[in-house]
């Protein structure tokens, strides 16, 4: 069931002090201490893997970092998990619009192969009436045709609306695919962009495209209407998806989330927590994540984003770090680089 | 294509409204676009009537047609009622209600300001999936297109309409959703929002103020095989007199490709079929029907 009330975040706090005390690997400060132990969200892991380009073993560098991350056959075991990639437009030639699709790829085989029951695609794009052309030209058709798995067009599913757990907006409710509700786990597969309203666009940005456009509209004016940062903020917390897969292997810098440029990045970021993951994103892209309005408000709500309270598994920030160009006349880029 | 047709046909549902999907729930858009196939391919079908009464049934005291009852704001398909209602004298009533809903709303506009960077102009008025947020492409041209139908063509809503379409035309030709040039850059057109805006001016506007927008869907069209980009497209290209002869190829091709997908939803499935039904576009689309030998003769 997708639609969970109470929240957590994989691991114990116990847990999760036990195995950062033993691994070494965070310095704990008493301040940071204290906050970890006072926040709903006090901390969080995130895993970065590094990737030279999209023909590589993407699955096994995913099931790397889900073995970091704590996710085991265990959890995912029987389990339906619907992996919800970012598709917006295409164009000819180019890698930095939408999710790849050997990144979909490996995130069903890797999810599979823990045995999980059934892996389902779906996403409902903002731009594009027309979902099985963006489908069939990201090539994200062939191969799920090729491996079989179902693919759900969010945009017009029938919908199951439900109070709005975040209350940032003036929406009391949010209307969601019916079919969630059969769903065990959400994974939010999103890209690594620059955003020219928001600043960044990653797991939690990426959810726009799990509502209809039936009850939404293209592009979703219902939600820009209330306020993207805050609609971001809402979405997350009423859904509150499971974990989240960023493809930064080519990302998109300047005027995202369509007319920027493509970054080679050869990053995929992973983990539990959406507003950890993508606070880590965004410091690999140079950007600092307080800066971006929506993570801002999210810290210690939805999740920590201070570089303290997020583990870092895999490679570290520093060794991927590379500053993504923003554009000065974007206002949502002004002032956001990480100093 | 009768395969397809009777595909159509089983999604009927008790009640008269026709299902998304094999025996799901009926949906107003879906029963619409299943009345405006069966008037133009059958229209002596027992499933008119009942599609007729079933979407005046989840018609809205002020005229609306919503997707759902608890989703009076997403009044888009509207239009698609009035099209739909075309054929059936006995809901005129219900149609001129859906007309005076339509001539009375708008979409939410503003003032230009030269400092947004949008390019776009957003004081003038078109129509909106939603209620209270901006009017889009498509949803602007079906609401030309149903108007035109029931003789509102010299209406001002429709000039106004009119110059908004052409005021979001992208400068190299095309259509998307409806944002022209923003911080700047000129965004990519797409092929089924460039087709139904088309259709809307077809008819309206001297074909100079809209020859780069044919040429591009016009180079896009062989290269699409999917139904709301290739049906779009087709009645867009038909509007302008300049639908290709494998039109019916590729719909036929498109049609066998269903599998692929797991099976079109009706809305998708009916938009597909209609250019084989409006060889001059979706504002010829008959009034009264005919059968489907005729028209299979003349697609």
């Amino acid at each position: 069931m997708a639609f969970r009330i109470t929240t957590r975040d994989g691991w114990t706090r116990r847990e999760f002090l036990l195995a950062t005390l033993a691994g070494g690997a965070l310095a704990v400060s008493g301040a940071s201490l204290f906050r970890w132990l006072s926040l709903p969200y006090p901390y969080s892991q995130t895993f970065i893997g590094r990737v030279d380009s999209y023909g590589s073993d993407l699955r096994s560098i995913i099931s790397l970092g889900l073995r970091e991350l704590g996710v085991s056959s265990a959890e995912v075991k029987g389990k339906r998990i619907l992996l919800k990639p970012n598709l917006v437009e295409t164009h000819e030639g180019t890698d930095h619009i939408n999710t790849h699709p050997l990144v979909v790829r490996g995130a069903v085989e890797a999810f599979l192969s823990l045995g999980a029951e059934r892996v389902y695609v779906g996403e409902g794009p903002g731009h594009r009436r027309d979902t099985l052309d963006v489908l069939e030209e990201s090539g994200l058709g062939e191969v799920l045709f090729e491996d079989r798995i179902p693919f759900i067009n969010l945009n017009y599913e029938e919908g199951k609306t439900i109070p709005n757990q975040g209350r940032q907006t003036r929406l009391a409710t949010l209307t969601f695919p019916k079919i969630f509700q059969e769903i065990d786990w959400i994974v939010s597969v999103a890209k690594l962009k620059t955003h020219h309203w928001t600043g960044a666009t990653l797991s939690m940005k990426n959810l726009f495209g799990a509502m209809p456009g039936i009850y939404y509209g293209w592009p979703k004016n219902v939600l820009h209407q209330a306020g993207i940062h805050n609609s971001i903020l809402d979405i997350t917390a009423t859904l509150q998806p499971h974990f989240a897969i960023v493809d930064g292997i080519v990302g998109m810098e300047g005027d995202g989330p369509i007319m920027g440029t493509p970054v080679s990045m050869g990053t995929i970021v992973m983990g539990r927590n959406l507003p950890a993951v993508d606070a880590t994103c965004c410091r690999t892209m140079g950007i600092d994540p307080y800066k971006i309005r929506y993570l801002q408000k999210a810290d210690g709500w939805l999740g920590p984003i201070h570089e303290s309270s997020i583990q870092q598994r895999g490679e570290l920030i520093t060794a991927v770090q590379k500053p993504f160009s923003l554009v000065p006349t974007i206002p949502s880029h002004r002032g956001i680089r990480l100093l | 294509m009768i395969d397809y047709l009777g595909k159509l046909k089983n999604r009927s549902r008790p009640n008269g409204g026709f299902s998304v999907l094999p025996n799901g729930e009926d949906r107003p858009d879906a029963t619409a676009w299943a009345a405006i196939i069966l008037a133009a391919s059958d229209s002596e079908s027992g499933l008119l009537n009942p599609a007729w009464s079933r979407l005046a049934a989840t018609q809205l005291r002020d005229g609306r047609v919503s997707i759902a009852p608890d989703h009076p704001d997403a009044f888009w398909p509207t239009p698609l009622a009035i099209l739909a209602w075309e054929p059936s004298p006995d809901h005129q009533r219900h149609q001129s209600r859906a007309v005076q809903f339509l001539l009375q709303t708008s979409g939410k506009h503003w003032a230009k300001n030269p400092q947004s960077p949008l390019r776009h102009d957003p004081s003038l008025k078109g129509w909106p999936w939603i209620d209270q947020t901006h009017s889009w492409v498509e949803t602007t041209a079906l609401a030309m297109i149903a108007l035109h139908l029931v003789g509102h063509e010299g209406h001002p809503r429709l000039e106004e309409a009119a110059k908004m379409l052409l005021d979001r035309q992208l400068p190299r030709g095309g259509w998307n959703y409806g944002n022209t040039i923003v911080f700047g850059q000129e965004l990519r057109p797409s092929p089924e929002d460039t087709g139904a805006a088309l259709s809307a001016l077809a008819g309206r506007v001297p074909q100079t103020f809209v020859s780069r927008s044919l040429d591009y869907l016009m180079a896009e069209t062989p290269k699409l095989r999917t139904p709301i980009a290739l049906g779009w497209s087709l009645l867009g290209l038909a509007g302008w007199e300049k639908a290709p002869v494998q039109a019916e190829d590729w719909i036929m091709e498109t049609l066998h490709r269903e599998g692929r997908f797991g099976g079109y939803d009706t809305p998708s499935l009916c938009l597909l079929l209609a250019p084989l039904f409006a060889p001059r576009g979706l504002k010829e689309l008959p009034r009264r029907g005919k059968n489907l030998e005729t028209a299979a003769a003349q697609a």
